[in-house]
């Protein structure tokens, strides 16, 4: 969600200290997963706040290309942390923050719209439109490059 | 909405199978580890505080009341040293000009002038008046100065007889006292 993976283990040890201090709240085992999700988006958000006061537009060619290579391979072809990341920059890089959240939790994690609901704190209407809009976007910039 | 293109498709395929692993997960551990102990670091807590002050209170109704005096106390005082630093701000704004209107203590620079006031053979009149020390001081260097232009009168009549004899032959003349020269 970041595009960045120092950002994101921070991101995990902040997640990590903040179940810690507040794991007595959580009366049930179901809530669970969905609770540290909201936290992880949540720390995300402010991430993506900060970031987005100073943007970084990293669309160059040589992802472009490397996707292409990768796709080539065939469907068991994987990236490394660098390059997942790399390109989740560049897809995304003109989607709002809850556009980013709602495609990463729905069509990365493949989380059902309640449950991206839920985590994001927005409605399902919202989460709908905003994974219609991230697709559209996505899909755009795929066709344009690849 | 389903994604419309192939491309999209495969590029989601291709990012599925590719979530990222944390690959320095014992560092982070450590990491998080250290932080959460030094949260959990005791550091000032009201509820400890009031627990030290008042725990020697077995009663929990005593206990409530002492702490709800203490802090009705507490927010007393605050607000009384606010309004009085109010009044020392609102006091050092205005401009204090020390007037002394009335003689109490004579200076050794006014005292000085009374004695040569009196040397002179003037005597203050019997009548108590108030006066304010400027006004005395402007009286008495008024005196002086006085003195000294009349004692150059005085020389130059001295020194002329023909103007001594017409002075006093006019004086006489509008009964005046005579002066003595």
């Amino acid at each position: 969600m970041l595009g960045d993976e120092d950002q994101a283990k921070d991101i995990v040890q902040e997640t990590m200290v903040t179940i810690w201090q507040k794991l007595k709240k959580i009366k049930t085992a179901e809530v669970y997963k969905t609770w540290i999700y909201r936290i992880v988006v949540n720390k995300c958000y402010d991430e993506m706040r900060k970031k987005k006061r100073n943007p970084e537009f990293v669309t160059d060619d040589h992802s472009w290309e490397l996707i292409s290579n990768k796709i080539s391979e065939g469907p068991s072809a994987t990236l490394e942390n660098t390059e997942t990341s790399k390109i989740i920059r560049i897809l995304t890089e003109k989607l709002s923050t809850k556009q980013k959240a709602v495609f990463v939790l729905s069509d990365l994690e493949g989380m059902s719209n309640d449950e991206v609901s839920e985590i994001t704190g927005i409605s399902k209407s919202a989460v709908k439109a905003n994974l219609y809009h991230a697709r559209k976007s996505i899909s755009e910039k795929v066709e344009k490059y690849l | 909405m389903e994604p419309h293109n192939e491309k999209y498709k495969k590029v989601l395929n291709l990012l599925r199978n590719s979530k990222p692993v944390l690959d320095s997960t014992e560092d982070i551990e450590i990491e998080v580890i250290k932080r959460i102990k030094e949260n959990d670091r005791p550091g000032f807590n009201l509820l400890n505080a009031i627990d030290f002050l008042f725990g020697w209170v077995y009663i929990g109704w005593v206990r409530r009341t002492l702490i709800t005096a203490s802090i009705a106390l507490v927010l007393v005082f605050v607000f009384q040293q606010g309004v009085i630093l109010k009044r020392i701000e609102i006091l050092s704004k205005q401009t204090i000009v020390p007037v002394m209107e009335n003689v109490t203590t004579p200076t050794a620079e006014i005292e000085k002038l009374l004695v040569t006031y009196k040397n002179s053979g003037r005597r203050f009149p019997s009548k108590t008046i108030t006066i304010s020390e400027r006004e005395m001081k402007e009286l008495l260097e008024s005196v002086k100065e006085l003195q000294l232009k009349y004692k150059d009168l005085e020389d130059i009549i001295e020194g002329d007889p023909d103007i001594k004899r017409l002075i006093e032959k006019k004086l006489n003349e509008n009964n005046h006292a005579k002066i003595n020269l």
